[in-house]
């Protein structure tokens, strides 16, 4: 029987590991991630994992280490955070080049400067374009569930891409909830080993893996990544519906709708940022206004197709960010418009809060709804991007 | 506006030539462009370098398909690359060789100049390096630029990279080259072979390049396909070993970058393997016993 705990979101995502048996372990430790590095050496060092555990000595090597240890074909695994992350930069793009499925849960974290440790998106987005899929998690049960369904996904012969599980730093990271843990003997059902058919190091079965390529080859190899890419969209929901049979929890694939049945607007969000907005759903149905959720659960790839067809039935979409691109907007309010250009004339609107980890309230979410109501009701946009709680900015 | 291609060999200094080119021009109120393209590949790999010179401002920024002239700074090249395609009909080749142009097959005819720009760099130079010599023969067999421009180009381009003094060598070697060549027009006898490249679509091409030993149209991809890239057509210089000087220090073993120096049994020490040996002369350079010496 699947037992229940009450973990941290570091302990999930570091017990996700565990239950994916994943073969290498390659990390640094920074706040907030750290545990997660504890956790994932206590489980190799407590015989609970059976593991090749390498404390390398900077972000850089771990992600270069799970490139070199997938590429001999194994199942690898790390885990980061803010500059961190940054310091990989270089070698995920390696990852995703070249195909191999590493999962790496990423704490979401505020990127200096200012030097913080605490929740922001700005970390993930500046790696949007990388290759690496990317999915955002609502709690700790999700978290843990969806380092499984990452496997799964990135291992899929059709996808063979990275994945990155984001979690908010402590609102997840550090906050304990309570997490039912999946019995091995299912994840290994749900999850077969991994057994790489296109990218392997055998000296018995030579291959080039990493090969220079001249300007006659590379343009194809992108396309690749892009084919890839699209095809994870619909092995995303199977890998979601195939999990919501095996363990009872659906997430709805790569976006969660939540009392959208009828709604004039919604508000599109990501991360724990969600879960707080089901909350004020609920309260302003009960005060009899039409409005709705969009989780967005999968950031890449981009689920524009479902996007659009939730355009289709509101009057007014309102896209929350907790990441800037500065000069334009948040970066899914970006993809937001972009995906609907063309396909639909509704008003979209952009919100950011909830920057470098200030609290986003109940208020601040109420506030997002009352103007994509506004807007609905205008059918016109009158302010692109508003700055939720910052001093001197009018909201 | 003229476009040019030059063929040479990684290290002979093709593109400088193509620069220094571009300057002449420029000096004489053209304005100009000159770039490169080479592959990966080190030292002795064929390269291209490309110049435009025009009276106008060129946008353009593609390479050169279909030159006006094409120069040659390699005299063994023309056994195997086909350096005449897509040279205009009434283009002309400038090569170094020491034959006339009329022994040339370039397996299309044109109007062709020879110079033995090798012979001039040697006397000039003290050193078999082609680049300005050809520049000088180009001059002479083109009218395009005056020779007085072509030393100017040669100083402004080769100077901050080499040194005045050897730059004003260089101008002395084109000036040299000026006056020996022949012009007349080459043969078309041979065909070359289609050159052949391998080209998946990306539903052909392996995931991510992962490439098994994978034989195709232009050859083996893949693990161990450097077996068929003879590097040792590519020889002008030829390394001539002293066994008895050699104290098997394997120097040369290491830096070879074509691994083409062998280990032998004791007695024996190195081996040399003709067939890769690209003549770069890397093995002289590092070689401590001077056992080692690049021969013509
Ligand atoms: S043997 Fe010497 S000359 Fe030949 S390729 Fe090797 S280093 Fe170059
Ligand atoms: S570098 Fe010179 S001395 Fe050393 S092994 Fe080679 S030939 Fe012999």
């Amino acid at each position: 029987m699947a037992e229940r705990r009450i973990v941290t979101g570091n302990y999930a995502a570091a017990y996700g590991a565990l239950l994916s048996r994943v073969e290498v372990i390659a990390a640094y430790p920074i706040t907030p991630q750290t545990f997660i590095v504890e956790h994932v050496s206590e489980f190799v060092n407590d015989g609970k994992l059976d593991a090749e555990y390498m404390p390398v000595e900077s972000e850089h090597s771990a992600m270069s280490a799970c490139v070199a240890a997938t590429a001999t074909g194994v199942r690898s695994y790390t885990a980061t955070s803010s500059q961190g992350l940054a310091l990989m930069h270089e070698v995920l793009y390696v990852a995703a080049g070249l195909h191999l499925p590493i999962v790496m849960p990423v704490v979401n974290r505020t990127i200096a400067a200012p030097i913080g440790i605490w929740c922001e998106h700005n970390d993930t987005m500046a790696e949007r374009d990388s290759g690496w899929l990317q999915c955002f998690c609502e709690n700790n049960q999700e978290v843990l569930d969806m380092v499984v369904q990452a496997y799964k996904v990135a291992e899929n012969t059709k996808v063979l891409l990275p994945v990155m599980v984001n979690l908010d730093a402590f609102i997840l990271s550090h906050t304990v909830e309570p997490v039912e843990f999946p019995d091995q003997k299912d994840v290994d059902e749900f999850l077969p080993r991994y057994d790489p058919k296109h990218a392997y190091l055998r000296p018995k079965d030579p291959m080039v893996v990493g090969s220079f390529a001249s300007p006659e080859y590379i343009q194809e190899f992108r396309y690749q990544t892009e084919e890839s890419t699209q095809n994870a969209k619909e092995v995303i929901r199977q890998v979601n519906d195939e999990f919501a049979e095996k363990f009872g929890r659906d997430y709805g694939g790569a976006v969660e709708e939540y009392r959208m049945d009828d709604a004039e607007v919604a508000l599109i969000t990501l991360g724990t940022v969600s879960a707080t907005t089901r909350d004020v759903v609920d309260e302003l149905r009960d005060e009899g206004k039409s409005v709705g959720l969009v989780k967005m659960r999968w950031f890449r790839p981009y689920p524009t197709e479902i996007i659009r067809d939730i355009a289709s039935r509101v009057k007014a979409l309102g896209v929350y960010d907790r990441a800037m691109s500065f000069g334009t907007g948040g970066p899914s309010y970006m993809d937001t418009k972009s995906a609907l250009y063309g396909h639909s004339t509704i008003p979209v609107l952009g919100f950011l809060a909830g920057l470098g980890g200030r609290d986003v309230m109940v208020k601040d979410i109420r506030l997002m709804f009352e103007r994509t109501l506004e807007a609905a009701k205008k059918d016109r946009v009158e302010k692109e991007v508003t700055w939720i709680g910052t001093r001197g900015v009018q909201p | 506006m003229y476009e040019v291609r030059f063929h040479g060999r990684g290290g002979q200094g093709a593109v400088m030539a193509a620069q220094a080119l571009a300057d002449a021009a420029f000096v004489e109120g053209n304005y100009a462009v000159a770039f490169p393209w080479f592959g990966a590949e080190r030292r002795g790999a064929p390269v291209l370098a490309f110049t435009r010179v025009d009276e106008n401002k060129i946008n353009i920024k593609t390479r050169v398909y279909n030159p006006d002239y094409i120069v040659v700074l390699d005299e063994k090249l023309m056994d195997f690359v086909n350096v005449a395609e897509g040279l205009s009909p009434d283009g002309m080749a400038i090569l170094n060789s020491p034959l006339d142009p009329e022994e040339v097959d370039l397996g299309m005819s044109v109007k062709t100049a020879t110079v033995d720009a090798t012979t001039v760099a040697l006397e000039v130079l003290g050193a078999p390096i082609t680049n300005s010599a050809i520049l000088g023969a180009f001059a002479s067999a083109t009218g395009l630029v005056s020779i007085d421009s072509v030393k100017q180009g040669i100083l402004d381009i080769f100077g901050p990279r080499i040194g005045d003094k050897l730059a004003e060598k260089n101008a002395r070697a084109a000036a040299a080259a000026h006056d020996r060549i022949k012009i007349g027009k080459c043969k078309a006898e041979r065909t070359y072979p289609e050159a052949k490249k391998w080209l998946p679509t990306y539903q052909e091409m392996p995931l991510s390049l992962a490439t098994k030993p994978t034989k195709t149209d232009s050859g083996l991809v893949g693990p161990g396909s450097s077996v068929e890239n003879k590097t040792g057509s590519w020889r002008t210089f030829t390394p001539k070993y002293d066994e008895e000087a050699c104290t098997n220090c394997l120097m040369c073993w290491f830096y070879c970058p074509d691994a083409a120096i062998k280990r032998l049994e004791p007695p024996k020490k190195v081996g040399f393997d003709m067939d890769y040996c690209k003549g770069c002369g890397i093995c002289e350079e590092v070689c401590p016993a001077d056992a080692i010496e690049m021969v013509r």
